[in-house]
């Protein structure tokens, strides 16, 4: 798997840190779904990073990301929000910023971007965050734990470290909009056609479900706009993956999460059953490095996942 | 020079009950365009191939179409670009419109969302009342170039998942427009305009930058969310769910620094609205159950009075 590199990370590479392996320390937001309703996706994440011997520090002061909504009010807002966030990462030492969240990756890198691609932004923010004593310098880099896995972690170890892989457990990928586009902003691998979640799929046991839906979006931030609609987009792209062969969905995203587990059921009425079971990337990944089903909050999934892993001789 | 298999959708709405596929084979090289190649096989193979084009050069926005499954104009599309190791290029019409003849599609739909947002200048005085020209600055006229460089190609209509499954949202290509009107010195029917494209469900585009592949750069979705920034500046049709749930958002992060997912529902639907409630409450109480609703409450962050701070010396006044 190749990366490109975007021209801000190209710029800041110099006076980063070196991403060697012995430091395995990183700055982690969580985001605010991670928290509050998806609190089983925080969880795990912190089980995985225990069995991938890396160190996640919650960036606990930070705030929401703005999460697309700031930004429809006021740009200059959700900036200096995350540039305050930055701010804090670098106070710690950190300039590696992980996220679990595809709407916080996509908006918290567009916020960096803007920043450093211009001083007079940079000084708007500094101007603000001088006012309780905060400075950003412009040192971070947002990446989503997905990509931590393959350009730090690396495929090759990730599958040698699996204990109980997933027996060709057929997956779809369900990437989320935020993770890929637009590609100026995150451009860590091809939009069109991306593979990071199938190279993880493949790498702890399981099989890709290749299916149109992939890079589709889930409807999430409009499911109180208007009736339906974002039910009927989870129900295409879910009949899409079903017809392909699809047993169960992983996704990036707890916005995405919550949209394909809670929406299925509605969308039967036009699109047909699916009931597939979706998955948050760090439970199935940290099912497979071993650690106990119990632990991943399975239970708190609308449409029970456990069914397939019992069935896939995956758990008892 | 290559052998191109061009394997075309084939469809004539007047006799077939159902589409085929045709596999037509060109001598062209790889370096031509999708358009060029189609060209070709209807000149020397099948002179029934029906697409539509005109300037191919991507201006005159005519031959958009799905290539590979992916939507785009012809005309700027290598067959290198596209074609697999066999030399085979899928071509069909774009998604979301009613096929016609062949790659050819019915646009009315698109068309009517166009015409319902005013495509044209509406002064807010007769022209003979007016002394001099209508000026525009260049940066006034800067802020509207990319939006005015839309060819209606409705390449982004086509790849929209909103327009997929409900056609009543206006669409992105349409927004954008009516965003080069809205933000035109010389158009005096900016309220209006607002609550029209509020109306056509401006607050349904889902964020999700399928638009971001538009040919000509219009980047549509930033237009959207600049038209979303004036309908809440200009004060225009707030008691609807889009204005109160980016108002509610907006809120609670200022308030504890995190999105309140609670308030924010409550906030969205309407906290008074006993219908719209009723209609999510099955949902709430499915998540309830598995013990996946959010806090009623949230606390605040640590240090939460600098998210204050950033709104207070960011928020414009209305």
């Amino acid at each position: 798997m190749s990366s490109t590199l975007l021209p801000e990370e190209q710029a800041t590479d110099s006076h980063r840190h070196s991403k060697s392996s012995e430091m395995r320390r990183y700055g982690f937001f969580p985001g605010c779904v991670a928290k509050e309703s998806c609190k089983e996706l925080f969880n795990s994440t912190m089980l995985l990073a225990d069995k991938l011997g890396i160190e996640l520090i919650e960036l606990t002061a930070a705030s929401c990301c703005g999460a697309s909504v700031v930004n429809d009010t006021n740009r200059d807002i959700a900036r200096v929000l995350n540039a305050r966030t930055y701010a804090q990462a670098e106070a710690l030492g950190l300039d590696d910023v992980i996220t679990i969240c595809s709407t916080c990756t996509g908006h918290m890198r567009a916020a960096n971007k803007e920043l450093l691609e211009s001083d007079e932004r940079m000084n708007q923010a500094n101007s603000i965050l001088g006012k309780f004593g905060a400075k950003y310098e412009g040192s971070v880099m947002v990446r989503h734990l997905l990509w931590l896995l393959i350009d730090d972690i690396g495929l090759d170890k990730l599958s040698s470290m699996v204990v109980r892989p997933l027996n060709g457990l057929r997956v779809a990928p369900f990437y989320g909009c935020h993770i890929i586009r637009p590609e100026k902003v995150n451009g860590w691998e091809s939009a069109r056609n991306p593979h990071s979640l199938e190279d993880v799929i493949t790498a702890i046991g399981g099989e890709p479900v290749d299916y149109a839906g992939k890079t589709r979006c889930c409807g999430f931030h409009i499911q109180l706009e208007k009736d339906g609609v974002a039910t009927s987009m989870v129900g295409q792209n879910m009949r899409i993956a079903k017809d392909r062969g699809a047993e169960a969905v992983i996704t990036p995203c707890p916005l995405c999460h919550l949209a394909l587990d809670a929406y299925q059921q509605d969308a039967a009425a036009r699109w047909g059953r699916t009931d597939l079971p979706t998955f948050h990337l760090p439970q199935l990944v940290a099912l497979a490095l071993g650690v106990p089903a119990e632990k991943l909050g399975l239970n708190k999934h609308l449409i029970d996942p456990r069914t397939i892993l019992v069935e896939r001789e995956l758990i008892a | 020079m290559a052998q191109i298999k061009l394997d075309i959708f084939r469809y004539d709405e007047a006799v077939d009950a159902v589409p085929h596929r045709d596999t037509v084979e060109v001598d062209v090289p790889v370096t031509t365009t999708v358009l060029d190649a189609l060209e070709t096989a209807k000149a020397e193979v099948d002179g029934s191939i029906s697409f539509r084009r005109s300037c191919r050069s991507a201006i005159c926005g005519s031959c958009s179409m799905n290539i590979n499954g992916v939507t785009g104009l012809a005309c700027k599309t290598p067959c290198k670009s596209v074609m697999n190791d066999q030399g085979v290029i899928q071509i069909d019409p774009m998604p979301n419109f009613q096929p016609m003849k062949d790659l050819v599609v019915h646009m009315d739909p698109f068309w009517d969302k166009y015409t319902r947002l005013k495509p044209y200048l509406q002064p807010a005085d007769r022209d003979e009342d007016h002394e001099t020209e209508r000026r525009v600055s260049p940066a006034d006229m800067k802020k509207l170039v990319d939006a005015a460089n839309c060819v209606m190609c409705a390449t982004c209509y086509a790849l929209c998942p909103v327009v997929s499954v409900d056609p009543s949202f206006a669409g992105p290509a349409a927004i954008a427009y009516a965003y080069r009107f809205i933000e035109d010195v010389r158009d005096g029917k900016k309220k209006e305009r607002l609550a029209q494209i509020n109306e056509d469900y401006l607050w349904l585009c889902a964020h999700c930058y399928a638009c971001s592949y538009c040919p000509k750069h219009v980047d549509p979705h930033d237009r959207i969310v600049d038209v979303k920034r004036a309908t809440i500046q200009e004060g225009v049709m707030m008691n609807h769910p889009g204005p109160r749930h980016a108002l509610v958002v907006n809120k609670t992060i200022k308030n504890t620094g995190m999105l309140a997912e609670t308030e924010v529902i409550l906030g969205t639907v309407g906290r008074f609205n006993f219908r719209g409630l009723l209609k999510i409450g099955p949902q709430g109480l499915r998540m309830a159950i598995k013990g996946k609703m959010p806090p009623p409450f949230l606390k605040p962050i640590p240090k939460a009075d600098e998210v204050r701070t950033i709104f207070e010396s960011l928020e414009v006044p209305t």
